[in-house]
């Protein structure tokens, strides 16, 4: 590993230089862009330890992938869709051993949603842009991690249906019908959250 | 509202809908309450959560969270396997040396080609050719071949005569 000082080297280089064998260079990579795809890891997750080994294990994943990036999305883009591949597998995983289905979780949680009064007043009205982050993160802790994934994928990465289908492996019909009960839970959550501090 | 109803006027709000269906959906907003508060709630929803996305740092610090993917990196691949003096190492091993070794031969068979005597035998050489021999130098002794002639001479010398 060479001593060189890449603070002031642009990713692209960076890259190039990391796919010769440059660590400094990823070393660099990492830690220009580890708090987003922590971020990304956590929302997904909603625990603070399997983000970092999951965001850890994104960059070794990006180091042993870095021939495969083109350059047609930014590196961010491209180490976010790793851990979010990672994060997916990790939350199967956790659900096998909890021996329970996405369609059991569904029945549950979906048909309360639907028939939830609508919420007619914005409950984020008059916030403040951190008491209102402070509001949605608690909000969020509280869908099922399929709920809550799909509107990460749609709100925070700006999937589209048919992607995030792909992304999750189901079909596009489930896409829509659990992002639609997690904005109905999330606005009921918001609202719920406003009345108690009212 | 039934809930397919319900989830294209979510799909409209996501623009997910085909000209022709946002328009109708649209329509039916303008004359429907109950869809235009549900088509409020969502959107406000939506805008909440795009502009509020949580930012978190990773809660350690920058050499930790690093030493943890440098051993792993190293671990799984010996650094020295993709250093690039390595790499250059190999492809000179692969390419450079073979092809030295190939000039190598191709020059000293050249050499060999060249430095190769002509002979003749049994006047099978051309016609023209005419050969000059110095030998015996030591006893002064010239010899004359030509081969289109087929004689060949030989003449002695006496420089003791000759300085006499």
């Amino acid at each position: 590993m060479s001593d060189k000082n890449y603070s002031s080297t642009d990713d692209e280089s960076l890259v190039k230089a990391a796919r010769k064998g440059e660590l400094a260079a990823f070393e660099e990579l990492v830690f220009r862009h580890r708090d987003p795809i922590y971020a990304r890891a956590f929302s997904m997750t909603r625990n603070e330890q399997d983000a970092v080994d999951l965001s850890q294990e994104a960059w070794i994943k990006g180091w042993q992938r870095l021939g495969q990036f083109q350059g047609e999305s930014s590196f961010t883009t491209w180490m976010t869709r790793i851990v979010i591949n990672l994060c997916l597998d990790h939350l199967r995983r956790q659900k096998r051993h909890r021996t329970d289905s996405i369609e059991a979780m569904d029945d549950e949680g979906g048909g309360v949603e639907r028939q939830m009064p609508v919420v007619t007043v914005n409950p984020t009205a008059g916030l403040e842009r951190a008491e209102l982050r402070q509001k949605i993160d608690g909000a969020l802790g509280q869908l099922s991690a399929e709920h809550r994934t799909v509107l990460v994928l749609h709100e925070f990465e700006e999937m589209e249906y048919k992607e995030i289908a792909k992304t999750v492996g189901c079909s596009i019909g489930t896409v829509m019908s659990r992002l639609f009960y997690a904005r109905r839970k999330m606005a009921a959550l918001l609202a719920g959250v406003r009345n108690e501090n009212d | 509202m039934n809930e397919e109803q319900q989830l294209k006027l979510q799909a409209f709000l996501d623009g997910e809908l085909p000209e022709r269906e946002a328009r109708e959906i649209l329509a039916w907003t303008q004359r429907d309450g109950a869809a235009a508060a549900l088509l409020a709630e969502l959107k406000n929803t939506r805008q909440a959560l795009v502009k509020s996305e949580p930012h978190l740092s990773v809660p350690e610090s920058r050499d930790f969270f690093w030493s943890k993917i440098e051993r792993e990196i190293q671990r799984l691949e010996p650094e020295t396997a993709r250093t690039p003096d390595a790499s250059l190492f190999a492809g000179l091993r692969r390419w450079f040396f073979p092809a030295v070794a190939l000039g190598a031969l191709v020059i000293a068979g050249l050499i060999a080609y060249l430095n190769t005597p002509k002979t003749v035998v049994d006047g099978v050489a051309d016609a023209d050719t005419t050969t000059v021999e110095t030998t015996l130098a030591s006893a002064d002794a010239t010899t004359y071949r030509d081969a289109g002639e087929g004689t060949t001479l030989v003449w002695f010398s006496d420089d003791t005569t000759a300085i006499n």
